[in-house]
């Protein structure tokens, strides 16, 4: 009689693992439901929002204005959970692998090898992004930045929500003229031996750093970009890089045996004085930065001249969303003007926006033309000319694993 | 009779068997995922694992870390526990190793970032007080090769866990025994060795395990102290599991057994001499 319990609870855990064979993606017919019908179904219900909850502005930016502009507008209560893409993504794994039809996400926000992981396992729901009428009226539906993310096809699996781009913050009172290129750049760190280092590219950027000197290091950053990710193709193109980060680590923060291994080490190492420059993907970090006060007023921000990596990113739906329809509209709002006219103002989070500026309303243009990002952020136009696509997204992986032999295990 | 008084212990270990379920089940599958090489059983994984250079150093690297940690909480735990157990033993005393417990291990690592590290409290005390030229000159304590911040880290956050461990040996040993050595013409050591060790060593040993386990598979010390090369075990084994591709996920799941099957192996041994141990004490004290 004792033994019953065990034996339920045996047959409960294999009946969880055979589970694993037959993946179910509940599939909602949005295709012949009209907007209006979307909307309606979304009133008074819950939609949980998973993203990276690291910086206070965005943070903000979702608490303080998104959510009860839903409330107001859609009748929508949002909810935001902060926690790592790659945890997210763990989570919908072990979701999908326990056969758990209703999960407990309706949007995450996704990029590069991540939307390539969540793509490849079947842990979207989709295609949705037609369904989206902010979409269709003011986002170029032919861009290539929206099509392919980090050379993974997007489908319409996804949503572009951001735009970045990499730039690097220096403390004006200490660096009179920053170094315009990588060579002037290997000087300045010789000249100023232990107020350089760059994030380990463990860290998403660490690896754009190293990225940038990827793509200077082979004959043009195009070789990188459009070339298909081969082993040879990396490492023929990469000897440069390695040779140059060898030549430089003697002479980084302390003499190059540690790194940061997150972007906030660093920034914490730049707030003590203790180096010089930091760097980040987001053109317009600083200005919060400043704001919240962890950086001094003095910094400003600089690229190379070789050029500056950008990139989008993308709102997605979970496959085992609940709330498919809420999820679907609040994406919509995220994509509209308003929202993100707002996103790019200085106040929260001054994220880029991928709108076309040339499909606005003529007031709406004037709005966003007219708006002053804050001295830190470089002049549009400066952005714009030294713009590079990513590449494929196998490179962040082969970056984080090369790295470790090329430059640390190799005293 | 004695049938029922089996089946009373069956039930009284229910609730643990259960709670055991989880992790036993997340054990199981991390081993079954670590076995399954492209569809078929296979040692392929280990084969992989056990031949890269990376893993073995790390490995080492983290046994040392661990034995250092490990040896310096217990001994200075028990060098304070000796020393001051009628204070610790008022409340007051109680309170002051209790209330470090409380925190948990990353608000320790914080803590010693905060003081040691080089543009640290201690750093800055230094630099102001004159005995450093600049900041630059204190030595790295933080994020070292050497781990000597995780190690104070964990000398910091276990040492507490050791007195705790002892207390209840030191208020409620038998004072007798060593009058008796004492009497027979023993030293203080001998004093020590037969009239109190005895006693201590089979707690010692125990907490022993319990922080060897724990510092060897920990991550988030090494994650804030630890240096870029070389890492511990589980910070390797953490970069293997979330890998861009999840290609590397067996290799993550390989290591996390082979840790396991470590530590298992340790304190199987350990517990057999403290069983032992007790087994010869209890009989001597017939």
């Amino acid at each position: 009689m004792k033994k019953q319990p065990f034996l339920i609870l045996f047959i409960l855990l294999l009946t969880a693992c055979g589970q694993t064979n037959n993946p179910t993606t509940q599939s909602i017919d949005f295709q012949n439901t009209s907007w209006s019908d979307i909307t309606q179904k979304a009133d008074a219900t819950t939609v949980h929002i998973h993203m990276w909850g690291g910086d206070e502005g965005i943070n903000r930016y979702i608490d303080e204005w998104v959510a009860p502009k839903l409330k107001e507008q859609y009748n929508i209560t949002l909810k935001r959970t902060p926690m790592d893409t790659q945890n997210i993504l763990q989570k919908l794994h072990s979701e999908k692998r326990a056969g758990k039809k209703k999960g407990t996400i309706d949007v995450i926000w996704i990029n590069g090898e991540n939307f390539k992981n969540a793509k490849n396992s079947d842990l979207l729901y989709g295609p949705f992004r037609n369904q989206l009428p902010n979409f269709k009226k003011y986002y170029d539906q032919e861009s290539l930045a929206f099509q392919y993310d980090f050379g993974t096809a997007v489908d319409g699996y996804e949503a572009p929500w951001g735009k970045v781009q990499f730039v690097f913050q220096y403390d004006s009172n200490k660096i009179e003229e920053p170094p315009k290129s990588f060579e002037e750049l290997k000087v300045w760190v010789k000249d100023n031996p232990g107020k350089f280092t760059y994030p380990n590219p463990d860290d998403f950027s660490g690896n754009a750093f190293l990225r940038h000197l990827l793509y200077q290091s082979a004959d043009s950053p195009e070789s990188i970009i459009e070339e298909p990710f081969s082993k040879q193709h990396a490492t023929k193109h990469s000897e440069q890089m390695w040779s140059y980060l060898n030549e430089i680590q003697p002479h980084l923060w302390r003499e190059g045996k540690h790194y940061p291994s997150t972007l906030s080490q660093l920034d914490r190492l730049y707030r003590n004085g203790d180096v010089w420059m930091t760097m980040g993907y987001n053109e317009a970090r600083a200005e919060h930065m400043i704001e919240d006060g962890v950086f001094p007023e003095s910094t400003r921000s600089f690229v190379m001249e070789s050029g500056s990596i950008g990139n989008t990113h993308f709102l997605a739906i979970p496959y085992n969303s609940p709330n498919k329809e809420g999820a679907i509209t609040a994406i919509n709002f995220l994509l509209s003007p308003n929202a993100q006219l707002k996103k790019l103002k200085p106040t929260y989070w001054g994220d880029n926006t991928p709108i076309s500026i040339d499909k606005l309303s003529a007031e709406d243009r004037e709005k966003f033309q007219s708006l002053d990002r804050g001295k830190t952020v470089l002049p549009a136009k400066k952005l714009e000319e030294s713009f590079l696509p990513e590449a494929d997204s196998t490179y962040v992986e082969w970056l984080k694993e090369n790295w470790k032999n090329e430059v640390i295990r190799k005293d | 009779m004695k049938s029922s008084g089996k089946t009373k212990i069956w039930l009284l270990l229910l609730p643990v068997l259960l709670f055991l379920l989880l992790p036993a089940y997340g054990l199981f599958s991390a081993l079954w995922s670590s076995l399954v090489h492209q569809g078929s059983l296979s040692l392929q994984t280990y084969e992989e694992l056990f031949q890269k250079e990376a893993f073995w150093y790390s490995l080492f690297y983290s046994l040392r870390i661990t034995l250092i940690a490990t040896g310096c909480s217990l001994v200075i735990g028990l060098l304070l526990t000796r020393a001051f157990y009628p204070l610790i033993n008022r409340m007051s005393g109680k309170l002051s190793v209790w209330i470090p417990m409380l925190f948990p291990h990353f608000v320790w690592g914080y803590i010693v970032l905060l003081l040691f590290e080089q543009s640290g409290l201690f750093s800055y005390m230094f630099y102001h007080l004159g005995v450093i030229e600049s900041r630059e000159s204190f030595p790295i304590l933080t994020n070292d090769q050497n781990g000597i911040g995780m190690i104070l880290t964990y000398v910091g956050k276990e040492v507490p866990f050791v007195i705790l461990m002892l207390l209840p040996v030191y208020v409620q040993q038998n004072h007798e025994y060593k009058d008796l050595v004492r009497t027979l013409g023993g030293g203080r050591w001998a004093a020590f060795k037969d009239a109190e060790w005895p006693w201590v060593s089979p707690i010692l040993l125990e907490s022993g395990i319990i922080l060897f386990a724990f510092i060897l598979s920990a991550y988030e010390v090494p994650y804030l102290l630890g240096s870029t090369f070389p890492e511990m075990i589980s910070i390797l084994t953490y970069d293997w599991f979330y890998a861009g591709d999840w290609s590397e996920r067996p290799l993550a799941f390989a290591a996390m057994i082979s840790t396991s099957i470590l530590i298992g192996i340790v304190s199987w041994g350990l517990y057999a001499i403290t069983n032992r141990k007790r087994w010869l004490f209890t009989k001597g004290n017939r």
